[in-house]
């Protein structure tokens, strides 16, 4: 056993894959905060609607999904984000190819998985029409604790 | 010896890779590629258990020598140890 402290993408190049937990809630409900593995490998071809890409915003590593493969880029977005992103082509290094939720070992070629995919985009609309209230009310929730100086 | 909690054991591809899960990935940053005595070696201190009872589970669930076994144990223990991954 031999241990290396390496970036995720020289981990790619060295290795041909990376396999590491799951950080964050943007990949909420199919990727959970730091349960979860995912197994990604190296971009060797242009993505596709549906695929999960691996890219770098500043210094932090995403991990969302692609909505659309657009001239020099593509439209990217989080499963449980409501913002659409624009990642250029070679930002993306990256490609999730299967997963562990929990124990239970997902292949993202899988026919079920990809009716999951689908359907969450399919869904988008409808889940963000809901959110979008479910802020406003919250919103007005705060508003009235504070007019009754219950919240600062 | 017993493997801190916090780690899960995937099969990839054929190949065993342990990663760190829950508080135990705040702190460990990184993937573990273990060959298949390594992936054995792995499990069976996920108990607690000692060097001597390593040595005699390799030495029944492989074709190997004693001498070969106990070496190999010994330097997965002394791996683990070094890493930190002992509790």
């Amino acid at each position: 056993m031999e241990t290396e402290r390496l970036k995720i993408e020289d981990v790619l190049r060295l290795q041909g894959k990376y396999v590491g937990p799951t950080v964050g809630v943007s990949m909420l409900p199919m990727l959970k905060n730091r349960r979860d593995t995912i197994i990604v490998v190296p971009k060797t071809e242009r993505l596709k609607r549906l695929d999960v890409a691996l890219y770098k915003r500043g210094d932090a590593y995403v991990l969302h999904r692609v909505l659309e493969a657009v001239e020099g880029g593509y439209i990217i977005r989080g499963d449980n984000c409501y913002v659409d992103e624009k990642v250029p082509e070679d930002a993306v290094f990256g490609v999730l190819t299967e997963f562990y939720r929990k124990n239970k070992h997902i292949v993202c070629t899988d026919e079920k998985y990809i009716r999951y995919a689908n359907k969450r985009l399919k869904t988008y609309k409808f889940r963000r029409f809901f959110v979008r209230i479910k802020w406003k009310i919250k919103g007005a929730c705060k508003k009235i604790l504070r007019a009754f100086g219950w919240r600062k | 010896m017993k493997i801190k909690k916090g780690f899960v054991l995937r099969k990839v591809g054929g190949e065993s890779v342990v990663v760190p899960v829950g508080e135990m990935s705040k702190q460990f940053h990184g993937m573990i590629n273990l060959n298949e005595t390594g992936a054995f070696l792995w499990t069976f201190f996920s108990a607690e258990h000692t060097v001597d009872e390593g040595v005699a589970a390799l030495l029944a669930e492989y074709d190997v020598d004693e001498q070969l076994a106990r070496a190999d144990v010994e330097q997965f223990v002394k791996t683990i140890v070094a890493n930190g991954f002992a509790e």
